[in-house]
């Protein structure tokens, strides 16, 4: 498809062909099995989110819904609706506007991070400054900050090159850009955030060529933060322990991962059925949303959670052939690090649920109840699926 | 920084770059997810039970179904114990704040039904982390409805709605009555906030009376309330407890509790008293008591006087003057008559009697000498009879009706310590009896080396009069009712039948006989000595003479050794047993007062007290009365109703009953008036008169001092001034029978024809007599 456009290539000699859409048009189609593993695993999640949360909506402790039994559901199936729009909107864009917007949009991540930490406009939930009301909705300013990272570190990789493992001229943007986000959310504070923040701008170093030596040191240093963050941050602490032996205290710290392990121990082999979950009569916190995925276990049984794991794990895989068959350097390194962003939300989330890994508050995307959220998961999926209409070895 | 001219020659992707994104997609796409798939196999497959069986456990709630205690009677199926449903009433302060209700609402709301203090309730909603706080316990149904009348109105919210209180909780739970108040409490016991007995046949009888509790079994959310969707439930139903039919008698007890109040009164007993009434031939236990007793429906409640104690004493802290409390509280809860020892002193001469006829040491013929003392080997003093004075020449029976520990020392020796030893052990004096209330004591006596030293009698000596050993009330009245029934020692026992919830018999007792003890013969002997221990002339327990009854008995007296040498002060026990009739004894009766103010003796203390009880008891329980001669006079008469009839039928009604018609006042056809009052009971052979038109005299007359008369004369004085008398204690015609005391006080006006009691009591028999 892309010789097609060779001849007659505006975005070659036009800078503003490259905002057009009749040029895109031109372009490929998306990718169908990405788009496709993408509504399945989209739809799949917004019933989990009915299954999971009509319970709590219904008995409304924290007098949000009204007893109103679908609350959730129905929010999340309206952003659901609009998540698919703006998934194939963002797949029009052409990749040279993503480049364009790279700093922007890097620019506009820290100003909200730094907005966030404004009384009055950024809210505060459990003694944490992390969301911004809209009004309509809520949103938190790191899930932007995400896919600032990703595209402005692709951004950095393709104009530094070879610069980029230069401490002095390359490598020090991208410290300083991280120091920076991280240092915000430091203040919110949002522990999650900044491990996932962290180690997308690494595996964007990593993409971008930056030798195996800096890994190990940059390994090394790693442990020795979660070292600090466990000597500074007493909830971490309090959190590692819990992880340790949730059992020890299943009324306090250990009660979330409790209620987790039975819930998914209790789904066997083949589940309780769909809506048939017990646990998510009050007894699981968060079950619509950080622990959906154990209601997903308990209802489905292990066929079920590992036909969805399979389905997540297929979509990752496509978005890394994608990114690695993509047209231009800009658009791998973009496809790649969205990619590794699902992957680690997708991961680390199902390891927090089964008791892997201490607990931290990380959603699973396209499951997960939060309309912004959402949106922004789609909106980065839409980028892949717009490299992919570069992409010319399809299928 | 839009650099465009690398735009127009896009750099593809270098190779260190795919092999990187490679690596990242092996990595993130396949090894990743094949180690959570290995956890999740892990959680979901291999610890699935394990799991599952923790997540149930938490999400099924049961609710408890109280099964109903089941009721205690006494043997006549008069219910002593029962239980009626109550509720209990808490609150769920956490819900409160969950639902957002009212609690100063709620909590002045209860506070108005229940009339629980406001602030303790508010307080208690403050706890929003609690999910139950009890508000009041064992309420009953009236007010358990008016709380939830209160709870199901609940609230309007603002928009108008009407929501019931989510916070407020009411539970079922079932409250034990007991309708006689403090009657046989010590037997009975009493039931704990658990509705499980603590003490008495409720504690030794609680697996029977408790019953098996049902449960309701359901799914429910965190929140304990059901869960939507689903339906899973399950029954368990309650089992409701057995009933118990006691050998207890309201009536026998009624009568036992009363005389021993009165004992307590009359002879300034510091330590209260006991009884028991026994009988003979089963070992049922009819009536056991223990004086000061309490309320089982209100058990922690202590006497105004104990309270006192316990407010007025010098303590230091408040935790002292707790365990005051408690103290006092375990005092009034103890069944004296089960749960200590005493020395039974010479009650047990009955005991040493037996072992003498039955070992054939002695026979009815045996005579012994009492010089007042006796050298006693082993002993550096002389052992002392009670009268130092000597009781000279005596037969057996005068050795027994005098109390002479002298002559039964000798029996005693007759016996021998290894003989005397096992007829004590034979007649279960060294084993509990085994009834079946909790708590029962054990017996304290000699080793069998100290007893059984030839060089030493002493133990032996003190033993045939019943010291330096200690048994309990319930060891001592099962051994003398073997010598009683022809020799057989029974199993005492409260419980005769088990009924279940229909009433139906799931199981009756039938009496058990431990053993023979003595011949029927021998038995047969000790009655009849016994017996003139009570009728015999100037004989020991003369008060507890009976009229028409032939009571057989024998005084006790003894002190508590122990507590002299704790103390350093003397406290005697005064004590009596009798058992009716002697020719066929069918009741026993044993009382013992405990730390008389002054001059403890079990003749002037204990006889009467058997006596009256054995006066109400005996004819009570159907024993028919045989009158021997010169006793008609003492028994009092019921005047027969005579209004309404002519003055012959009159006059003859009242000849038949007895009575001897002293005037017919007026000429009128038929009787209009007569004193005294139909149904007045008074001495036999006063004088009536019966008033046909005349009016009965009304003027008031001065009441005379009656005291220090026999029964004929102080019937004749009273008949002076128109007025009556009617007899209590030693219902018995002889010189030295007078009375001791009057129910009115002399000097008060009384209308004519009223009926005084007047007290009789064996003034030859010193009060401070030891025996």
């Amino acid at each position: 498809m892309a010789s097609k456009n060779e001849g007659t290539l505006t975005y070659e000699n036009s800078r503003l062909a490259d905002y057009t859409y009749d040029n895109s048009i031109d372009r490929g189609a998306i990718d169908i099995p990405f788009a496709l593993l993408t509504l399945v695993l989209l739809t799949v999640g917004v019933v989990m989110v009915l299954s999971a949360s009509f319970a709590r909506a219904y008995y409304d402790p924290t007098n949000e819904t009204g007893g109103n039994a679908t609350y959730y559901f129905v929010r999340q199936a309206l952003f659901a609706m609009c998540g698919v729009g703006v998934m194939f909107v963002c797949s029009r864009f052409p990749m040279g506007f993503y480049r364009h917007i790279s700093r922007i949009v890097m620019l506009v991540s820290i100003a909200l991070l730094v907005l966030v930490l404004v009384p009055g406009i950024g809210e505060k939930v459990n003694g944490s400054r992390r969301w911004i009301n809209l009004g309509f909705t809520t949103f938190q300013p790191s899930e932007v900050a995400k896919i600032g990272i990703i595209m402005y570190f692709s951004f950095l990789i393709c104009t530094l090159k070879e610069k980029v493992t230069d401490l002095r001229e390359g490598l020090l943007r991208f410290i300083v850009t991280l120091g920076i986000v991280c240092a915000l959310l430091v203040l919110e504070p949002h522990m999650s955030g900044i491990i996932i923040i962290l180690a997308i701008g690494l595996v964007m170093l990593f993409l971008g060529g930056l030798p195996m030596r800096w890994f190990v040191i940059g390994g090394l240093s790693g442990a020795s933060l979660l070292g600090i963050g466990y000597a500074l941050f007493p909830y971490v602490r309090e959190r590692f322990f819990a992880w340790l032996n949730p059992f020890a205290d299943m009324s306090g710290d250990g009660y979330q991962i409790v209620q987790s392990l039975y819930s998914i121990g209790s789904g066997g082999l083949l589940g309780l059925g769909l809506g048939n979950s017990r646990q998510k009569y009050l007894y699981l916190p968060e079950e619509h949303n950080d622990f959906i995925f154990s209601v997903v276990c308990e209802e489905l049984g292990f066929i079920g959670a590992m036909l969805i794991l399979t389905l997540f794990a297929l979509l990752i895989i496509r978005g890394y052939w994608l990114s690695m068959h993509a047209r231009d350097r800009y658009s791998a390194l973009v496809g790649a690090g969205i990619t590794t962003h699902l992957a680690m939300q997708v991961i680390l989330n199902v390891a927090v649920c089964t008791n892997s890994i201490p607990c931290t508050g990380i959603s699973l995307p396209l499951f997960s109840y939060g309309g912004t959220a959402l949106l922004l998961q789609m909106a980065e999926l839409g980028i892949i699926l717009s490299l992919s209409r570069d992409v010319t070895e399809k299928r | 920084m839009f650099n465009r001219r690398r735009d127009k020659e896009p750099v593809t992707p270098n190779r260190m770059m795919l092999r990187r994104t490679l690596f990242l997609m092996i990595v993130c796409g396949i090894v990743a997810f094949f180690a959570l798939g290995a956890r999740l196999f892990q959680l979901q497959i291999v610890d699935h039970d394990m799991y599952e069986t923790a997540a149930v456990e938490q999400q099924l709630r049961q609710t408890n179904v109280p099964a109903q205690r089941g009721t205690i009677y006494d043997r006549n199926m008069n219910i002593l114990a029962m239980s009626a449903s109550v509720s209990n009433i808490y609150i769920s302060p956490a819900e409160i704040a969950m639902y957002d209700e009212d609690p100063v609402a709620i909590a002045s709301g209860l506070a108005n039904i229940l009339g629980v203090d406001y602030a303790t309730i508010f307080e208690k909603t403050t706890h929003t982390d609690s999910w139950y706080s009890t508000v009041a316990r064992k309420v009953e149904d009236d007010l358990a409805d008016r709380v939830r009348e209160f709870k199901e109105n609940g609230y309007y919210d603002k928009d108008g709605k009407q929501h019931s209180y989510n916070g407020i909780k009411i539970e079922e739970a079932s409250k034990r009555y007991y309708p006689y108040g403090t009657l046989a409490s010590h037997v009975l016991g009493f039931v704990g906030a658990d509705d499980h007995g603590l003490a008495g046949l409720e504690y030794s009888y609680d697996e029977q009376l408790s019953g098996i509790d049902g449960r309701i079994v359901r799914a429910t959310n965190a929140y304990g309330t059901d869960m939507m969707f689903t339906d899973f439930e399950d029954y368990y139903d309650a089992v409701d407890g057995q009933s118990i039919v006691t050998t207890i008698d309201e009536t026998v007890q009624f009568y036992l509790e009363k005389h021993l109040d009165e004992a307590v009164v009359d002879y300034e007993l510091q330590d209260g008293a006991c009884g028991i009434v026994m009988d003979v031939n089963t070992g049922a236990i009819l009536g056991m008591a223990s004086v000061g007793d309490f309320d089982p429906n209100d058990y922690l409640a202590i006497s105004p006087e104990a309270q006192q104690r316990v407010d007025t004493a010098m303590v230091a802290t408040d935790e002292e003057r707790s365990a005051l409390l408690a103290e006092e509280r375990n005092l009034q809860w103890r069944n004296k008559a089960l749960t200590e020892t005493y020395e039974p002193g010479s009650v047990f001469k009955i005991i040493t009697l037996a072992a003498g006829l039955e070992s054939g040491a002695i026979d009815t013929n045996s005579t012994f000498y009492c010089g007042g003392s006796l050298q006693v080997l082993g002993r550096t003093d002389p052992l002392n009879c009670w009268n130092t004075a000597g009781h000279g020449n005596e037969t057996l029976t005068e050795a027994a009706m005098y109390s002479c520990n002298v002559a039964f020392t000798l029996i005693g020796q007759k016996v021998g310590a290894e003989r005397f030893y096992q007829y004590a052990r034979a007649f279960g004096l060294f084993d509990r009896t085994g009834v079946d209330l909790p708590g029962e004591a054990s017996s304290l006596w000699w080793s069998e080396d100290v007893f059984f030293n030839k060089a030493n009698l002493s133990q032996l000596a003190a033993a045939s009069f019943g010291q330096t050993f200690t048994v309990t009330p319930m060891q001592l009245i099962t051994a003398v009712s073997a010598v009683a029934n022809g020799g057989y020692l029974m199993e005492p026992y409260v419980v005769q039948k088990i009924l279940d919830a229909d009433g139906t018999v799931v199981s009756q007792r039938e009496p058990i006989v431990v053993r023979q003890v003595i011949s029927e013969k021998t038995s047969e002997t000790c009655c009849l000595i016994l017996e003139q221990v009570v009728s015999g002339k100037n004989s020991t327990g003369k008060n507890a003479y009976v009229a028409g009854y032939r009571v057989a008995g024998k005084t006790g007296t003894s002190e508590d050794v122990t507590y002299e040498i704790e103390h350093g002060e003397k406290k005697y026990i005064a004590s009596f047993l009798g058992f009716a009739p002697a020719n066929d004894p069918q009741v026993a009766a044993l009382v013992l007062c405990e730390n008389p103010d002054h001059g403890a003796s079990g003749g002037a203390m204990g006889a009467p007290t058997v006596g009256k009880i054995l006066t109400d008891v005996l004819p009570y329980l159907g024993v028919q009365p045989q009158y021997g001669e010169g006793e008609e006079g003492i028994v009092d008469q019921r005047v027969p109703r005579v209004l309404g009839k002519t003055p012959e039928e009159a006059r003859e009604l009242m000849e038949s009953a007895g009575f001897v018609v002293k005037s017919v006042k007026g000429s009128g056809a038929a009787v209009t008036a007569q004193l005294p009052a139909a149904n007045a009971k008074v001495a036999s052979g006063s004088e009536v008169i019966i008033y046909c038109g005349e009016e009965p005299p009304t003027e008031p007359v001065e009441m005379r001092d009656l005291i220090g008369l026999s029964y004929e004369i102080a019937k004749i004085r009273a008949g002076w001034d128109g007025l009556y008398v009617r007899g209590e204690g030693v219902m018995m015609n002889s010189n030295s029978i007078l009375t001791v005391s009057q129910s009115i006080e002399p000097g008060t006006m009384v209308a004519p024809g009223t009926v005084v009691t007047v007290t009789l009591s064996d003034s030859s028999w010193g009060a401070t007599a030891r025996t």
